[in-house]
């Protein structure tokens, strides 16, 4: 009886009338328009610019930033930037994508089986171990450096590739950690035992059962570390010196860009250089990159 | 099922049985082998400089020559300093008014851009991807633009209009350097804010609607309190993020002019340290962890209060 009356009444009760129900296609307020244009002027100008301006000479750049001169357009400075003797790019691209390939490889080997320990853990001082992990992401990157530095000089490893290596592992450990142990949580422990059971050492059991269902949580730490990486600006200014001659995309651009600043075919060009790649990546992984940052600086 | 359970226990009966103490050290071991070189690596290049920076904070090490312990001065120092005081009240405002901007903005483009249509993910799109560029590149891509000969003082000079010092007067630096502060980080709230929208109930948006509340009745008293914890988080972690900001001064204003966009952690790497006042530095340097780890703790207390009272 009682159900009767809660599915007759449902409907007409609790929903509204006609003309109160929000339509589902109304036509665009003038406000909504209005803060959508601006909000495309102000987040496409920039690259509209950068795109521009990457194939135009000195003097169009400064009369005419937003016109695009058909007559004038050139790739010679885009082919500039990435010959110019100063500012090796094809030479940070690939010591850049080594040191994501390498850090994040690294990074997996070590966090897996530790989130692995820490979250399969009974004891109390294992699950603390996920505590003291955690305090590292309270300290600013900004601030550590110099004590690194110190450090690395201790057991000589400062200005050397394996110094900044070892530096960007341990700089992403605390997030991965604390994001694999949440996910190794939601995995059943009977798959455990019945490998176990099959005769596998918790190593096996690790990388052969475990890691394979963790594939959501290991592409967020590979998108939040790879990114976190290439972005990196302070660890390879500060532990690389030029002297090394290593550069990452972001310390060639900070190397070329503050001598040349005011000429602006060279600052243009090698921009557009630097940011093209991530600009694509990110395109075609969108929605990936979205909810594994978001994700990755929620949780961490 | 059943069978498989029992089948674990008495294993783990017999385990317990052929050598209590063999098994557990065997346990142990295989644990430290697993959890050993991430913890060893962390404490080495993570915790152990923490360490070292409290102590060099105690001496007046320049880089070079022996390091002489000198107490407390460098702390002293920290409070005399007018720079040091001064990229205080730089850092506070970037960091206060970033976060009104940054908050206050992405909440505005998430009512708006929250539909499941695909021109809304098309600009929310659009609204986030500075996020994955390097802040020192955004930082480069905007000194080009606000420059004198950039691209907007040339669209102001055919109006007539005089060239503006966006960076290079000493109060308009400080705007240019939060706009672009704001622009680049308001898009990662407004993804936030968008995933927390979408899970408020229908229902009470059309209770809402019954009772003739209108769009902004209906926001302002249904809505928004409703995302309250998220807003509040995505707060503290705006805080926390622009508390450290260093990469895009570097890039944009390179701290000037006359140090009116010097943050703490520009004064810290671009100023003592490269004056090789290493010492001085790093007692800034733990100044910084503090006030930092301060506002982290609070981010936890806040996150727990939420989980808590989504729990309860």
């Amino acid at each position: 009886m009682v159900v009767q009356t809660e599915t007759e009444a449902t409907p007409s009760a609790f929903r509204a009338p006609e003309s109160l129900r929000p339509r589902r296609r109304r036509r665009p307020s003038p406000l909504r328009l209005v803060m959508l244009g601006l909000l495309f002027v102000a987040m496409a100008v920039p690259v509209y610019l950068l795109l521009v301006n990457s194939f135009k000479p000195q003097q169009q750049i400064a009369d005419n930033p937003f016109g695009i001169p058909l007559s004038e357009l050139t790739g010679r400075y885009l082919l500039d930037a990435i010959e110019s003797p100063q500012f090796n790019v094809i030479g940070g691209y690939g010591f850049t994508v080594f040191l994501v390939v390498v850090v994040d490889v690294l990074c997996i080997a070590m966090a897996g089986p530790a989130a692995y320990v820490i979250a399969r853990s009974a004891r109390r001082r294992t699950r603390l171990l996920l505590l003291y992990f955690l305090a590292g992401t309270f300290i600013p990157g900004a601030a550590v450096v110099i004590p690194v530095i110190y450090v690395l000089r201790a057991v000589g490893l400062v200005n050397t590739i394996t110094g900044l290596v070892a530096h960007d592992v341990a700089s992403t450990l605390p997030v991965s950690i604390f994001l694999f142990v949440g996910f190794i949580r939601t995995i059943p422990v009977d798959i455990d035992h019945a490998a176990a059971i099959d005769g596998a050492g918790r190593y096996r059991t690790f990388w052969r059962i475990v890691f394979p269902l963790m594939r959501p949580a290991v592409v967020t730490v590979l998108i939040l570390n790879s990114i976190g990486i290439w972005n990196d600006f302070v660890s390879p200014q500060m532990l690389l010196s030029p002297g090394s001659g290593h550069y990452t995309v972001t310390t060639a651009i900070y190397a070329g860009i503050s001598q040349y600043s005011t000429d602006l075919t060279k600052v243009f060009p090698n921009l557009l250089l630097a940011v093209a790649p991530v600009i694509i990546f990110f395109i075609y992984l969108q929605r990936h990159i979205v909810s594994g940052l978001t994700v990755g600086a929620v949780k961490g | 099922m059943v069978e498989l359970a029992e089948l674990i226990r008495r294993r783990a009966a017999a385990g317990e049985r052929a050598g209590r103490g063999s098994t557990r050290l065997r346990e142990t071991a295989v644990s430290l082998g697993m959890a050993g070189p991430a913890v060893a690596l962390y404490t080495v290049m993570t915790v152990v400089p923490v360490g070292v920076a409290v102590y060099l904070s105690l001496t007046n090490w320049n880089g070079f020559s022996d390091a002489l312990f000198v107490g407390l001065a460098n702390y002293r120092h920290l409070f005399a300093d007018p720079d040091s005081t001064h990229a205080w009240y730089v850092t506070a405002a970037i960091a206060v008014v970033g976060t009104i901007g940054m908050v206050g903005g992405g909440l505005a483009y998430a009512l708006l851009l929250k539909g499941r249509s695909r021109s809304n993910s098309f600009f929310r799109a659009l609204a986030y991807y500075p996020h994955v560029i390097s802040a020192l590149i955004l930082g480069y891509l905007w000194a080009a633009i606000l420059g004198t000969n950039g691209a907007v003082n040339s669209t102001l000079a055919k109006l007539g209009i005089g060239p503006v010092g966006f960076l290079f007067d000493e109060h308009l630096a400080l705007v240019s350097l939060i706009w672009v502060i704001v622009w680049a980080g308001f898009g990662f709230n407004v993804v936030l804010f968008v995933a927390a929208l979408q899970t408020v109930p229908a229902e009470l948006l059309e209770a809402a609607a019954i009772d003739g509340a209108s769009r902004w009745q209906t926001n302002r008293r249904v809505v928004v309190p409703m995302i309250a914890p998220v807003v509040t988080v995505a707060t503290v972690l705006n805080l926390v993020g622009l508390i450290r900001a260093y990469d895009l001064i570097v890039s944009l204003t390179g701290g000037g002019p006359a140090g009116s966009t010097q943050t703490y952690s520009y004064l810290i790497l671009a100023r003592s340290f490269a004056g090789t006042k290493v010492g001085y530095a790093t007692a800034q340097a733990v100044f910084l962890m503090v006030v930092s780890a301060a506002l982290a703790l609070l981010v936890t207390a806040l996150r727990n209060r939420q989980d808590q009272a989504a729990a309860g």
